[in-house]
């Protein structure tokens, strides 16, 4: 190491709280990636979780010296070698032993009063491309953005299910557009639920849809579509009565009656409660069918009119057209494809219920598929649902039950069904199943209590990280994983500045030659 | 304003003689009733042949019922279908629209990589029409994908899409596996959407698209349609009204014979049983004047499926007054012995299902030869090697047609 590359120099301290005297000038940050070259070869990643103020002046001294400066009587004081008797310390936690190519958990502290340098992007040749890629952004050392791109392995970090915590405005939207585009034509099946129609990019705003191989590979899906989008229409008879388990609420009575109509109308069911004129004659008391039918026409606008019949005024519910709708879009995610489904004209329940038909429909198929072993043939399916608390808070799961999200959060992996959960609210989701979600792409979060949610959950000890995700800023991000060896300081480039990479304009069209 | 609106009437789809005589029946009929209706014009909206070539007897009993229309001075409005389109352009409809029997809707040309239609008026009620003709499996696509829909939708007369393509939004499941298009394809505000291609009647609507009719089929197309039939599916046309501002569409079903169907469950039964019990219970069938169609499905416990004479069976039924019957077996098979390896319901089912199962097994580089679109290929060139030889066709002739629909297919002609 030259004289120049140091940085700082170890001065004491202990495991996870090694303290480092910064040289003056070099302006360590918070989060910053620092290296100590060991003897053998090896070197020590240490990561910066806080910043303080060491002096060899006594704190007397120093207040009576600030005195003399800010009540004018010596503009012109200075220390006796300040630079000398004044400094910044840094505290830090190794953070991973790195040899080569083969990096692990740090047990020992480095020598003592070893110097510490910059990290250097060589330092993180380990940092290879894994097969199925899904591109995160560059490593990032405080706010320098270093040139080494990270990945994760894409069926390994979309099987184990991924969060994404983070307050509005750090950036989401962003970092799920730069791993979906990176996703495009690998072969994963993902399912976007698109609440605020932001990913495919309508008009002129760039989206996934400016992929070079687009066409082949992302299905839109909107009630409102643009030329060549498919109509976001489900027909009633796709909707089972399983598909309301933990989006609406029912009594035991009101699913009884619901499991009745299913027995005896099959798919037709819906149709039939809908129109069902309530009466005690039947089986079923018309108090308990009249609740079904306004619930129904509260969550999911489905009623029925006499003089004007079954009425979907939920444009995603048809009781004729959409039939192969929800197969079709199954099909699309067997084949590897990412289908986004533009929910933002539709409400919540409405949103949840479409997700909820989609994810029975997938996970139960790749389910025969295990079972005929067939699956090691299938694409991993990851379906990424925003505003997760929705359907994983403890509340929820409490009120409505178990729903598809949560079954495919705890038994997903095994059949090759993940979740990527993006929240505001870690807190509220059960430890049960955040614990199965083993990537956590943190981004900042001004909150204490969401932070903690987040720290105690994470696959790495962050224990030390709550000011850093705190400081954390739009596109910074933590990326803690079961897959990686420490937690990754990630810098998630800005979407648009990062497809300029590719040739937006390059898609496939060809010739056409017009026959009448 | 009043017209007809019909598709996938399949001339020269059967070779055997009664199907081939009810399928003209079907038409004939058609063409009656339009007559009688007194329709102002008639539109077709695909696979009016099953070939781009068909039979010349089924032709001729075809044009003598357009002929009568033109007559009665009802012009009839073509599209070209997936099966009477000819990559080399010269098929039967192009005849047809030649000798003014029939007008071809589609008229266009593409600027500026944008396909702008025109409408073709009819001349006595002023009904602008337009679409888009099926091109090879499910090409005609790229010609959405560059269409321009403002001009089209800013017509404002009274005005018909003509198409022959599945519309995703409404196929119904069971044809999952179709490609199709999605209906934002289609320019929005037209009265009527006439469309052809899925052989099941449906009338759809969507926000932006009124009145996006599929009739089906007249007759029957394939094996399928019959069984379709026997089941209880109506077949027909429709009759569409257009009186202050005003759409009625009414479907005309058509029957020009009864049919029958029996389905037999083999599972886990020997060739003897079935045998003995297949033929007691189709002794049992009312099948006078009637079509019948069998289906045998399932596993045999025991013996060989080559073990039941079906042909005795269906000499039994033809015995009993059927004046049609076919065997369904491709879902029938022996734990002794597999020799059928796909199955499927009609021919075009049955070979993308084999394509699907070898493509895997050859190595493949150019895009256009992997999965669906080296299926669709691979089908599309066997499609031109099927081209019967045409009257007083030389060898030479018939070869170097065949070999010049094969370069078509294979978009090969840039490169040569």
């Amino acid at each position: 190491m030259s004289e120049i590359e140091v940085a700082a120099q170890v001065i004491g301290g202990k495991v996870a709280n090694i303290r480092l005297r910064e040289k003056t000038g070099r302006k360590i940050e918070l989060g910053d990636l620092l290296i100590v070259e060991e003897d053998d070869g090896s070197g020590l990643l240490l990561q910066v979780y806080d910043l303080e103020f060491g002096s060899q002046i006594p704190q007397s001294m120093r207040e009576l010296a600030a005195g003399y400066t800010l009540e004018g009587y010596g503009s012109n004081l200075d220390f006796l070698d300040p630079k000398l008797r004044n400094y910044i310390v840094a505290v830090v936690r190794g953070i991973a032993r790195i040899n080569g190519s083969k990096v692990t958990i740090p047990k020992i502290l480095p020598r003592f009063f070893s110097t510490v340098r910059d990290i250097r992007e060589e330092d993180l040749k380990f940092l290879t491309k894994p097969e199925h890629p899904i591109y995160l952004g560059k490593v990032r050392s405080g706010s320098k953005v270093l040139d080494v791109d990270v990945f994760l392995n894409g069926v390994d970090m979309f099987t184990h299910h991924v969060l994404i915590p983070a307050t509005t405005g750090r950036g989401k939207s962003n970092l799920v557009k730069v791993m979906l585009w990176s996703a495009v034509g690998k072969k994963f099946g993902i399912l976007v639920l698109d609440a605020h129609n932001e990913y495919y990019g309508i008009g002129n705003d760039l989206g996934l849809k400016d992929h070079p191989d687009a066409k082949d590979n992302i299905v839109y899906y909107s009630t409102n579509p643009p030329p060549g989008a498919n109509t976001l229409v489900t027909n009633l008879k796709s909707v089972k009565p399983w598909h309301f388990e933990g989006i609406i609420r029912f009594t035991d009575a009101q699913r009884e009656a619901i499991q009745l109509y299913y027995d005896r109308f099959k798919e037709r069911w819906l149709e039939q409660l809908v129109q069902e004129t309530p009466s005690d004659s039947d089986e079923i008391s018309a108090k308990t069918i009249a609740v079904i039918q306004r619930r129904l026409k509260t969550n999911l606008g489905l009623y029925f009119e006499e003089d004007r019949g079954l009425i979907c005024k939920n444009k995603a519910f048809n009781d004729k057209a959409g039939e192969a709708t929800i197969s079709n879009i199954i099909q699309s995610l067997e084949s590897g494809k990412i289908v986004i489904v533009d929910t933002s004209q539709l409400s919540d329940k409405a949103e949840l219920l479409i997700g909820s038909i989609i994810g029975h429909g997938v996970f139960f198929r790749y389910q025969e598929y295990k079972g005929v072993g067939e699956l090691d043939n299938k694409p991993v399916v990851s379906i990424i649902i925003e505003e997760a608390p929705r359907v994983l808070s403890m509340e929820t799961l409490e009120n409505t039950g178990e729903n598809i999200y949560d079954i495919i959060a705890r038994e997903g992996r095994k059949f090759k069904v993940g979740l990527v959960a993006i929240t505001q609210l870690t807190s509220v989701i059960p430890t049960t199943v955040l614990s199965n979600l083993n990537t956590k792409i943190i981004l900042g979060n001004e909150m204490s209590s969401e932070r903690k949610a987040i720290i105690s959950s994470s696959p790495q000890d962050l224990s030390n990280d709550n000011r850093t995700i705190a400081s954390l800023d739009k596109g910074e991000a933590i990326v803690s994983s079961i897959f990686t060896n420490f937690a990754v300081p990630v810098q998630i480039p800005l979407f648009e500045e990062f497809v300029k990479s590719y040739n937006i304009n390059s898609k496939k069209t060809g010739d056409t030659f017009f026959t009448g | 304003m009043k017209f007809a609106h019909i598709a996938d009437v399949h001339i020269g789809a059967y070779y055997d003689e009664t199907l081939a005589e009810l399928s003209s029946k079907a038409f004939e009929y058609t063409i009656g009733k339009c007559v009688e209706e007194k329709v102002d014009f008639i539109i077709v909206s695909g696979d009016l042949f099953h070939v781009s070539i068909p039979d010349l007897g089924a032709v001729d009993k075809a044009v003598k019922q357009m002929r009568r229309a033109k007559d009665a001075g009802i012009p009839i409005y073509v599209v070209y279908g997936s099966h009477d389109y000819s990559p080399s352009g010269k098929s039967i409809i192009d005849i047809l629209d030649s000798s003014g029997l029939v007008t071809k809707i589609v008229k266009g040309r593409i600027e500026d990589n944008k396909l702008r239609l025109e409408f073709i008026t009819d001349e006595k009620t002023n009904a602008k029409i337009t679409g888009i003709s099926a091109r090879k499996k499910g090409l005609e696509s790229k010609y959405y994908e560059i269409l321009d829909r403002d001009a089209l939708e800013r017509e404002e007369e009274f005005k018909i899409f003509s198409f022959h393509s599945g519309i995703e939004e409404f196929k119904p499941r069971e044809l999952t596996p179709v490609e199709c298009i999605p209906i934002s394809y289609l320019p929005k505000g037209f009265d009527y959407y006439a469309g052809g291609h899925i052989h099941d009647r449906s009338e759809n609507t969507l926000p932006g698209y009124k009145n996006v009719i599929f009739p089906g089929p007249i007759f029957s197309g394939y094996p399928r349609d019959l069984e379709k039939n026997a089941k209880g599916a109506e077949r027909g046309f429709y009759i569409v009204t257009y009186n202050d501002n005003t759409i009625k569409h009414k479907f005309i079903p058509i029957k020009v014979c009864e049919s029958t169907y029996y389905e037999y469950d083999a599972t886990g039964k020997n060739s003897n049983q079935v045998k003995n019990e297949f033929q007691k219970n189709i002794g049992e069938i009312d099948a006078n004047k009637k079509i019948v169609l069998l289906k045998v499905k399932g596993k045999l416990a025991g013996g060989r499926t080559s073990e039941i004479d079906f042909s005795e069976m269906k000499n039994l039924l033809y015995s009993n007054g059927a004046i049609y019957v076919n065997v369904n077996r491709y879902g029938f098979t022996s734990s002794e012995y597999t020799d059928v390896k796909v199955s499927g319901e009609d021919v075009n089912l049955i070979e993308s299902k084999l394509f699907r199962e070898n493509i895997g097994s050859v190595k493949l580089e150019q895009d256009k030869l992997l999965g669906k679109k080296g299926i669709s290929l691979a089908q599309n060139l066997l499609k031109t090697t099927r081209l019967n030889p045409k009257i007083n066709e030389s060898k030479k002739n018939y070869d170097a047609r065949q070999v010049d629909d094969g370069i078509t297919t294979l978009e090969l002609k840039e490169v040569m």
